[in-house]
């Protein structure tokens, strides 16, 4: 009999080998109850050398101002803008994961949805910084906020820069929120299996003192259903928001009314790569190969396709439409853009967002290890040229001659670059060794004979 | 899991002689209505015939994305409905004719068609090479080509697995989806492209395209929901419960919000920017009475089904479902009568020709459904997902 | 001494379709107070323990719409009542720009006022002094197994039949479960001290760390660096300059812009003889002359040129305008007194345009007209 019947008439499983509750509970907190191993120090001494370095290029920005960073005119937005919108458009993939496929009903993202989210977090926080370094006194960053101050004056409402206040703002409570609710029923089942008097005592305050009552359970889940239906406008409607900041300008390359579907795509395009490159890593470390699986590897390079086609999509309607407006401004920026002075950056960009992914129309390279590994590095690198590509080239060149210049970048701009990336990447190594990296409660849900048969 | 766990026998039945009987009417008070329009205003009626065109078009290739995605994302709980669908996707042969007359009243339509003021230089020359009635006439048959190829694919292999039962039939769809979902995006995109956005040729926006593809996801959703429905409490589709439709009013719900979001994206960004090539498109839909259409359309496309789809339950409510799918499906022709008529008229004129030119369409699906399901099943009995369907919950 | 009071007898099932199917049945015996504990929602148990569909929904719907209104309630109020700045060109009231923040505002509150509604009010949490905790039963329902606890506080309660209930439906280790300490635990209080204090803290610590960030750590370096730079700017000393000014001064020779070279300075009859009113005395110029007369010259010479100033006592009094000496002057005269000065009267030369100043003798003279009318004028 081909496979194929097999996959048709029945269900795959979502968690392989049909394991017992107590055998994922105990295969999920064993991170949380040993010493972190050889590879896990390693790994935290180059993150927090990362993060050291970006710390340091942090601290010499805010001593001698954002002279020091390569950014002046007519390129006023660098590596700090880059960056941000990079860091944004990964944690997009985390509410995608936990919200919209919970609204889809994908029972597959069990496994991956605690990760991804807090990945999310992780993502807004580095992106975050960007945004209170590139003031330049971070350390007036509450007139971002609407209060009475002595000027008697408000913020300005209508600018995009100040919608990204809310909008990130926003995310980040919400992310945290719906994170910190699916991780309550978890700390309460560490709570009754620890011994450490501590831990017992950290857990107890933070589960609020869940005691898996289905009166609760009922509200929990209306709870958890209100959230996953308000993430998921929300991440639209973040990367929207992020896109205006551009689009609501007039610069050609910037203003095109495709940017906000063209920016989300974008988003859950990077945040994937991303997420598939450190579960890979994370399942093989933690023993989890069992319940992160190389089925949803695989879902997850489909959903890069999907996704990496619409930006696809969105580079021929951008090309087509400058075309088609005889605006020479217009066009002129994509002709700069292939065969100017960033073309280098441009042709990154396309071989690694446009041709590496289509790789993945093919099983083989979907389901192998090493070359998800590797098509998801190109797609992030490629991501971020994009954001550079974007924001660098237009401002480079645009109306009036006169006005051009070349943007590099300077060494404190690639340190604090390579600072988030530790920041990141350090608080994931503290994650796992802190609180259970795949959600307990809802894997326990979805196991073969976890709920009772129909009647 | 086997289909014999599926209870119900499935017999062929056919819609009552009186439904048939209906169809024809419509049908036929259809042509009569437009065969008068055109005698009496060319102009107008080829205008709404456009409205016509694009409203047909949406409903046809919607359906076959429906289709695609089905099997592109493996989906289970559609599998009993997906036979419906198909039936209403054999609209994609007749969309084609729906567009003859318009392409006998091209110059009364298209500016564009006036090669004196296209060779006059500036920007409508520079447009030249891609708005030109050769290459114009050569994009609309292949994309109908196309259309068409996959329609016929796509209802060959579900009908022949009726019988045959073979699940290779299964994977032939979903790879052949692969391939189709790509050639839909463009081939959407420039039938909006053309028909809708060239209406106006100095103005373009580089989200038409995803805009006019939300309106047809949405109208597809819609009609599919209705007709369910009205099978499903008329017997005709034995098994299928709530469950069911909650999908259905669930992406009915969502994409009324897409395309709300992506609607709002176009215009605040031109509304922002301010440049005067890019906004007086916005502005002659909001002058001469338009603005009272413009701001009742965002009331019937976004408000009232937001309000009336938000809640789990009336996602299931059949009657709900059967009231908004007409509402969405009548919200959607609001949509496309708004992109295509201000070019038409600068100033807002109603007349018995707008409201009774879609009349045709109804009348078009009845019988395409009665013709259909006379012949074929009315669900996809051979499929080997159709089990796991019938027996989903939530 | 018998201190201990019964909490709930519990049960423990291995299966959910044993847990499910006995929910069902002690709801439908009549069963109120009791609860069901599972390491995950069970499908159907809801239904089985016959539970009134939830509200929260109805908490988020309120929320979203207090977050909407509120947000385009302030964002109109600041924009157009409180300070209307027109931006870009656009109206005040721009409703299209104030939708992200008001979007964001809208899911920001019902997400979050949601769970902490469903925390406090539904949950009463945080509580980690139940009955339940630090169970055998506890530490099995968050594991592996489902269990069922019957209130001892429910009316139809006796432990003998309860107990014969369960384990007719499979339950194992029924136990019971008493309170710790008799400690009766009570629901959430508002003014719950320790809340309260946590409140008052957090409020002292914002409120001191922005007082002390905007009032004293801008006034510390380095935060003063960019306040307080090291560059020149007007009005402030200099040691890199020899007077220590760094205000530079005009070069020598250097001319005002719109200046003219005055011929007759020092030299009023001089001016006298040569120049000549060019303004005729028009409505409008009679005007201006009034309005520059009473801002530059009233202050010491009067409303009506009679010397009477406001003045009187800080500044000696100016001669009267209308005697016969100076009504008999030319304009020219009375123009150099204005640009020379004369006597303690400093020269307004660089506070009166030319053609102000001749506006202003044709004033005075109107003036002089009024102090020494003719017969023919007042009629």
């Amino acid at each position: 009999m081909s496979t194929a019947v097999v996959e048709y008439t029945r269900e795959l499983p979502v968690v392989e080998g049909n394991p017992r509750a107590s055998d994922i509970e105990a295969v999920i907190a064993a991170p949380l109850d040993q010493f972190p191993s050889r590879t896990w120090w390693i790994a935290f001494g180059v993150t927090t050398a990362m993060l050291g370095i970006g710390a340091f290029c942090v601290l010499v920005t805010l001593l001698y101002g954002l002279g020091v960073w390569g950014v002046n005119q007519p390129v006023s937005w660098g590596f700090d803008i880059v960056n941000f919108v990079f860091w944004v458009g990964i944690g997009h993939a985390g509410t995608l994961i936990s919200a919209i496929l919970f609204l889809l009903r994908q029972r597959w993202r069990t496994g991956i949805a605690r990760f991804a989210e807090a990945m999310t977090i992780f993502a807004v926080m580095c992106a975050g910084v960007f945004p209170l370094l590139h003031t330049g006194r971070p350390w007036l960053t509450l007139y971002l906020t609407p209060y009475p101050n002595q000027h008697g004056v408000w913020v300005n409402f209508t600018s995009p820069l100040l919608w990204d206040v809310f909008a990130v703002s926003t995310y980040f409570t919400v992310s945290a929120v719906f994170w910190y609710l699916g991780l309550i029923p978890d700390l309460a089942t560490l709570r009754d299996r620890t011994a450490n008097k501590i831990k017992k005592l950290l857990y107890s305050i933070f589960s609020l003192g869940w005691r898996h009552s289905n009166r609760h359970w009922q509200h929990y889940e209306r709870a958890y259903l209100i959230l996953a239906g308000f993430a998921t406008p929300l991440v639209l409607s973040v990367h929207t928001i992020v896109s205006f900041d551009f689009a609501v300008s007039v610069i050609p390359g910037w203003h095109t009314t495709i940017f906000p579907p063209y920016f989300v795509a974008g988003a859950v395009f990077s945040g994937f790569a991303m997420v598939q490159n450190v579960l890979v890593v994370v399942r093989q470390m933690f023993n989890l190969k069992h319940i992160i699986t190389l089925d949803h590897l695989e879902k997850m390079n489909k959903v890069m396709i999907l996704t990496g086609s619409m930006v696809g999509y969105a580079y021929g309607m951008e090309f087509f439409i400058a075309w088609y407006s005889g605006n020479q401004f217009e066009q002129f920026v994509f002709l700069n853009r292939a065969l100017g002075p960033y073309a280098w950056a441009y042709w990154t960009m396309v071989t690694c967002n446009v041709v590496s992914p289509q790789l993945f129309w093919f099983k083989k390279v979907r389901r192998s290890i090493p070359a998800m590994f590797a098509i998801g590095i190109l797609v992030n690198i490629g991501m971020w040229f994009e954001r550079f590509v974007i924001v660098v080239t237009s401002l480079s060149r645009d109306f009036l001659p006169s006005s051009w210049g070349y943007y590099t970048p300077t060494v404190y701009d690639v340190g604090i670059l390579l600072g988030s990336f530790g920041l990141f990447f350090t608080l994931i190594l503290i994650f796992v060794r802190v609180l259970p990296v795949v959600s307990i409660s809802e894997v326990k849900a979805v196991v073969g004979g976890a709920q009772p048969t129909r009647h | 899991m086997t289909d014999a766990s599926f209870a119900t026998p499935l017999v062929k039945k056919e819609l009552p002689g009186s439904v048939q009987r209906l169809a024809w009417i419509l049908l036929a008070a259809g042509v009569v209505v437009i065969a008068a329009a055109y005698m009496v205003d060319v102009r107008r009626s080829a205008f709404n015939n456009i409205v016509l065109f694009l409203f047909v078009t949406s409903l046809a290739g919607g359906s076959l994305l429906l289709i695609a995605i089905e099997y592109m994302s493996g989906a289970v709980w559609s599998v009993p409905m997906r036979r419906v669908v198909e039936f209403i996707a054999g609209l994609t042969p007749l969309a084609p004719l729906v567009a003859l007359p318009c392409l006998l009243t091209m110059h009364d339509l298209y500016t564009w068609t006036n090669t004196e003021a296209m060779a006059g230089g500036g920007a409508l020359h520079a447009k030249q090479p891609y708005l030109n009635l050769q290459f114009f006439v050569i994009r609309f048959v292949v994309v109908f080509l196309a259309w068409n190829l996959f329609y016929w694919l796509y209802t060959r292999n579900s009908l022949k697995q009726d019988t045959t039962r073979d699940p290779a039939l299964t994977t032939f769809n979903i790879r052949m989806s692969a391939v189709f979902l790509p050639v839909f995006a463009l081939t959407v995109t420039v039938t909006a492209i053309d028909w809708a956005m060239s209406l106006e040729p100095h103005w373009y926006s580089t989200i038409y395209g995803v805009y006019y593809f939300a309106g047809t996801f949405l109208a597809a959703v819609a009609c599919a929901t209705y007709i369910i429905v009205r099978l499903n409490e008329a017997g005709y589709l034995p098994g299928l419960r709530r469950d069911h439709y909650y999908s259905l009013g669930a992406l009915m719900f969502a994409f009324v919000n897409f395309w709300a979001y992506i609607a709002f994206s176009q215009f605040l960004l031109i509304w922002y920017a301010n440049l005067p090539e890019e906004t007086f498109w916005f502005m002659t839909r909001w002058k001469g009475g338009w603005e009272y259409f413009s701001i009742g359309l965002i009331i019937v496309h976004f408000a009232v089904p937001y309000f009336a789809l938000l809640s789990q339950d009336s996602k299931m409510d059949p009657r709900r479902l059967k009231f908004m799918a007409l509402w969405i499906l009548v919200a959607h022709l609001m949509d496309l009568y708004w992109l295509v008529m201000p070019t038409y008229s600068p100033t807002l004129t109603f007349a018995w020709i707008d409201l009774f030119f879609p009349l045709i369409v109804v009348g078009a699906v009845m019988l395409l459904l009665t013709v259909k399901m006379r012949r074929h099943p009315v669900m996809p009995i051979g499929d080997p997902k159709l089990a796991r369907g019938m027996d989903f919950h939530l | 001494m018998d201190t201990q009071s019964l909490y709930a007898l519990t049960a423990l099932f291995d299966t959910p379709d044993d847990v499910v199917h006995a929910a069902d049945t002690v709801a439908s015996a009549g069963y109120t107070k009791f609860d069901v504990n599972t390491p995950y929602p069970v499908h159907g148990m809801d239904r089985a323990m016959k539970l009134k569909p939830s509200r929260l929904g109805f908490f988020a719907l309120a929320f979203g719409l207090l977050g909407a209104f509120s947000a385009v309630g302030f964002i109109s109020w600041v924009a157009v009542v409180d300070y209307p700045l027109v931006i870009g060109g656009k109206p005040f009231w721009s409703w299209p720009a104030f939708v992200p923040v008001s979007f964001e505002l809208t899911v920001l509150l019902a997400s979050v006022l949601s769970v902490v509604a469903m925390i406090v009010i539904y949950f009463k949490f945080p509580n980690n002094s139940h009955p339940l905790h630090d169970t055998p039963y506890m530490r099995h329902v968050s594991s592996d197994k489902f269990g069922i606890c019957v209130l001892a506080t429910d009316p139809q309660f006796e432990e003998a039949t309860v107990r014969k209930l369960l384990a007719s439906l499979n339950g194992k280790d029924i136990a019971p479960v008493y309170y710790v300490f008799d400690d009766i635990n009570h629901g959430q209080s508002l003014f719950d001290p320790k809340f309260i204090a946590v409140l008052v803290l957090t409020a002292a610590v914002v409120s001191g760390a922005t007082y002390v960030t905007f009032n004293k750590l801008l006034f510390i370096e380095p935060f003063t660096w960019m306040s307080d730079q090291p560059k020149l700017k007007a009005q402030k000393p200099s040691s890199l300059f020899n007077n220590g000014i760094g205000m530079r001064g005009a070069v020598p020779g250097t001319v005002a812009r719109g200046s003219l070279p005055y011929a007759f300075a020092g030299k009023p009859d001089t001016a006298a003889a040569y120049l000549v009113n060019p303004l005729v005395p028009t409505e409008e110029v009679m005007k201006r002359g009034r309005e520059k007369y009473l801002t530059f010259c009233s202050p010491c010479h009067g409303n009506v040129a009679r010397g009477d100033s406001r003045l009187r006592g800080q500044f000696p009094n100016p001669p009267t305008l209308h005697s016969d000496k100076v009504r008999n002057w030319p304009d020219a005269r009375i123009y150099a007194v204005i640009t020379d000065g004369q006597n303690v009267m400093p020269s307004y030369a660089s506070q009166i345009p030319r053609d102000d100043r001749w506006a202003i003798i044709q004033y005075v003279r109107v003036l002089q007209r009024s102090q020494n009318p003719k017969e023919s004028d007042l009629k």
